[in-house]
C-alpha cells in the first residue's frame, strides 16, 4: 500500500475526527491515529493547504491548534469520515472470526450490520475478501464470561483440573486473556493459591462470574508460557531424531542445542506431567526423554494406559 | 501542488459540487496539475481518479443531457460513514476483536484493520472497552512478529489485487530452500499459525506455505491494477488447511473408528469436530471420520490415553501399536544418567 494512500485515508478521518471532538488534545488525536505528535502537526500543516477551487480565503479547511488543543472551523464538508472499503470490512471481519465461538449472536449481528454499511457496489468484493482470510480460531465458549469479567472487574469462580489430579475449585481475579499456539490462557491473581497464576481455559469447569467486585493491577500482562523457559531445577531433557529436529528447531531456535547424529536436544519445564508427556507423545517416537528418570517413566507410563497393557 | 493535497482538493471540490463538473472545468481548477499535453495532464488524472475510487470515493462520470452537463460526480449518500447503529455488545466485540488482532502483531491487513476500528469507533464516543485479549499470532518462534507481520501484509494486498508473489520458502521436510512463483488465493490461521494457500507455478497445483517459512518475497508491480489470475469459484481455504494433524493431506483418505470413553466420550464432538457420533453403550461413544494423516492421528490418540481406542482399520491399529511400542523402546528403564550424543 502506497504512503499517499495510507496518508489520504488518514487524513479524511482526521478533520471529521476534530470536527466531531473539538478541542481534542493534540496527544488524543495523535494517539487516535496511531502517529507521533510531530507527524501528526505536519499533517495539520498540510490540511491548511487544502481547500476546492477557485480557493478563495473561506474555500480552505480551517484547522487549527490553540494551547494545545485542535480545532476545525471550515470543515470543506468534511464532517464525517468515509464508509468503509471493502479491504477494512473484511479485515475487521476477519479479526472478529477469531472470538466468534465466544460471542454468541453479537457477533453474527454486528456482521450483518457492518455489511450493511459498506457502500452497496463494495459488497461483492468485500464478501470476495473476506473470503480470503480465515481466522476461525478453536476459541472456547469460556471466553465470553470472562471478557465480560475483566472489563466489569468481577470475581470468577471455576474448578480447575491439574494433570492426574480431580478438579479442584479456585476463586481468580481475572486480569487478561491470551492466546499462544492456539491455546488459551487466562491470568489472574488466584485467591485459592494466593499467587499469580495462569490458567489453561480447556482444563476450567463450570466456570461462574461471582458478583465480588476488584480492583486489578495497573500493569496485569501476563507471562507467554514457554516450556523452554521453565525453571533449571524441575528441567527435563529431550532428545529429538534428525526427522523432528528441524521442527523443533522453528520452534526453539537457539534453545534447541544440536547433536552429533543430526538431532537437537532441548530443556523444558517438567512442572506438568500431562503437558509433557501429552508433548512427548506427540513426536510418536522421534522423541525422547533422556532425563530425569521420573520423567521417562512417565511417558512410559502414558503409553501403557493408552494401548492398555 | 503535493499528489495528496491535489487529490484532497479534488475531494472537497466534488463532495461540494452540485452539478457535475467536466474535465474542462478540472483542467482550469487546477492548471498546474492538469497542464501541458493532453495526453499527460489526462493519464495525471486517470491515476488520482483510481486513487479516489480505491479510498472508496463515490466518483462516477454521467453523459449530460438537455438539463445537465457531461462530468463527474459524487455520490454523497454513498461517500459519508452512516451511523452502524451497533449495541453495546456488538461494539464490544467488534473492537475487542480487531484490537486484540492489531496487538497480535501478525494479522493480515492491517493498515485496513485499523481504519475499520477508527471508523467503527467514531460515533462510539468514549464508550469503546478496552480489551484485555491479547493474541500472539503466526510466529514459529520468539522474535519473528515483525517478519510475520510485513510478509502478511504484502501477502494481504497480492491477495486482494490478485498479483502473484515470488517466494522463497525453507520447508523443514527439506534441506535447503525452494524458489516459486505462487497465485494467492488466501491466508488461513490454524493453532496460531498463518497459511497461505495458493497455486504454485512450480509444482503445478494448490499448495499452503506456512507464512514464517517463507525467507523472501516479492509482489508482482507490473500492471498493479491489472488482476493477474482469477481464484476459481468453487475454492475454499477451509478445504486445503488442515485444522488437525490428521487432515495433512499426505495420504489417500482412509476411514478410522475410534472408540471413547469415560470423561473423552462426551467430549467426542469437540475433539473430533465432523466425525460421525454414535452412542454404543451408557458413557461409550464411537467416532468415525476420514484421515489422510494415520501419524498425526495416532500421535494425538496415544496422547488421549486409555479412555480414547482405535478399533479399525486393522493398519490403523497396527501403527498405534509399532509407535507405543518404539516409545516404549526409547522409553525403557535405564542405569544412572544418560549422556547424549
Amino acid at each position: 500500500m502506497s504512503n499517499v494512500h495510507e496518508r489520504l485515508r488518514r487524513l479524511l478521518f482526521l478533520v471529521p475526527y476534530v470536527s466531531k471532538h473539538p478541542g481534542v488534545t493534540v496527544e488524543a488525536l495523535a494517539k487516535a491515529l496511531n502517529i507521533s505528535r510531530e507527524d501528526l502537526l505536519e499533517e495539520l500543516d498540510l490540511l491548511t493547504c487544502v481547500g476546492r477551487p477557485p480557493f478563495n480565503p473561506d474555500d480552505y479547511i480551517d484547522i487549527y491548534v490553540a494551547n494545545d488543543r485542535v480545532y476545525v472551523d471550515l470543515d470543506q464538508r468534511l464532517f464525517a469520515p468515509p464508509r468503509l472499503t471493502a479491504g477494512e470490512a473484511a479485515a475487521l471481519a476477519a479479526a472478529a472470526e477469531l472470538l466468534r465461538p465466544s460471542t454468541g449472536d453479537a457477533l453474527q449481528s454486528a456482521l450483518t450490520k457492518l455489511e450493511g454499511i459498506i457502500p452497496p457496489a463494495a459488497r461483492e468484493r468485500f464478501r470476495d475478501m473476506f473470503r480470503k482470510i480465515d481466522a476461525s480460531a478453536d476459541a472456547p465458549p469460556a471466553l465470553g464470561p470472562l471478557t465480560r469479567a475483566i472489563l466489569e472487574r468481577l470475581e470468577v469462580t471455576f474448578g480447575y483440573a491439574s494433570p492426574g489430579r480431580p478438579p479442584e475449585p479456585r476463586r481468580v481475579r481475572p486480569y487478561e486473556l491470551l492466546s499462544h499456539r492456539g491455546q488459551w490462557y487466562l491470568q489472574g491473581f488466584c485467591h485459592t493459591r494466593q499467587d499469580a497464576r495462569l490458567f489453561r481455559l480447556d482444563r476450567m469447569e463450570e466456570l461462574a462470574v461471582t458478583p465480588t467486585a476488584f480492583q486489578p493491577p495497573p500493569d496485569a500482562r501476563a507471562d507467554v508460557p514457554n516450556p523452554a523457559r521453565g525453571t533449571s531445577e524441575a528441567s527435563v531433557r529431550v532428545r529429538f531424531t534428525p526427522t523432528a529436529a528441524p521442527y523443533v528447531k522453528e520452534r526453539f531456535g537457539q534453545d534447541a542445542r544440536p547433536l552429533a547424529d543430526g538431532g537437537v536436544e532441548v530443556r523444558v519445564a517438567g512442572d506438568s506431567e500431562r503437558w509433557l508427556t501429552q508433548w512427548v507423545l506427540s513426536f510418536g517416537g522421534e522423541a525422547e526423554v533422556l532425563e530425569p528418570a521420573s520423567a521417562r517413566a512417565a511417558v512410559a507410563r502414558a503409553v501403557h494406559a493408552s494401548i492398555g497393557s | 501542488m503535493d499528489r495528496t493535497e491535489r487529490i484532497l482538493d479534488l475531494v472537497a471540490l466534488l463532495l461540494d459540487a452540485r452539478e457535475p463538473i467536466s474535465w474542462a472545468e478540472l483542467r482550469e481548477h487546477f492548471p498546474a496539475d492538469y497542464g501541458g499535453s493532453d495526453d499527460a495532464a489526462e493519464r495525471k488524472f486517470e491515476r488520482d481518479k483510481a486513487e479516489l475510487v480505491e479510498l472508496g470515493f463515490p466518483l462516477s462520470y454521467v453523459q449530460g443531457d438537455d438539463e445537465r452537463r457531461d462530468g463527474y460526480l459524487v455520490d454523497r449518500d454513498v461517500y459519508y460513514l452512516p451511523e452502524a447503529d451497533l449495541t453495546k455488545e456488538e461494539l464490544a466485540v467488534l473492537y475487542a476483536a480487531g484490537s486484540a488482532a492489531l496487538a497480535s502483531g501478525a494479522f493480515p491487513g492491517r493498515d485496513d484493520l485499523a481504519h475499520a476500528l477508527r471508523k467503527i469507533g467514531f460515533f462510539a464516543g468514549e464508550s469503546l472497552p478496552t480489551p484485555r485479549v491479547r493474541m500472539e499470532l503466526g510466529t514459529g518462534q520468539e522474535g519473528q512478529e515483525k517478519e510475520v507481520s510485513a510478509r502478511l501484509e504484502q501477502l494481504w494486498d497480492a491477495c486482494s489485487a490478485h498479483k502473484w508473489v515470488q517466494l522463497t520458502y525453507g520447508s523443514p521436510r527439506k534441506d535447503g530452500v525452494t524458489e516459486r512463483r505462487v497465485d494467492p488465493y488466501g491466508l488461513a490461521l490454524r493453532r496460531g499459525v498463518w497459511t497461505l494457500v495458493g497455486y504454485c507455478h512450480l509444482r503445478q497445483g494448490l499448495r499452503t506455505f506456512h507464512v514464517h517459512r517463507i525467507r523472501e518475497l516479492k509482489v508482482n508491480t507490473a500492471r498493479p491494477r491489472t488482476p493477474d489470475f482469477e481464484v476459481p469459484a468453487d475454492f475454499s481455504l477451509d478445504a486445503h488447511v488442515a485444522y488437525f494433524p490428521w487432515q495433512y493431506r499426505f495420504h489417500a483418505p482412509m476411514e478410522v473408528t475410534l472408540q471413547l470413553t469415560g470423561p473423552q466420550a462426551s467430549r467426542a464432538g469437540s475433539l473430533f469436530p465432523g466425525a460421525a457420533l454414535e452412542p454404543v453403550a451408557e458413557g461409550v461413544a464411537r467416532a468415525r471420520f476420514p484421515v489422510t494423516f494415520l501419524d498425526g492421528l495416532v500421535r494425538f490418540v496415544l496422547s488421549l490415553g486409555a479412555d480414547c481406542r482405535v478399533e479399525g482399520p486393522p493398519e490403523a491399529r497396527a501403527r498405534l501399536e509399532q509407535m507405543a511400542a518404539n516409545i516404549l523402546a526409547k522409553h525403557a528403564p535405564v542405569e544412572g544418567p544418560r549422556v547424549s550424543a
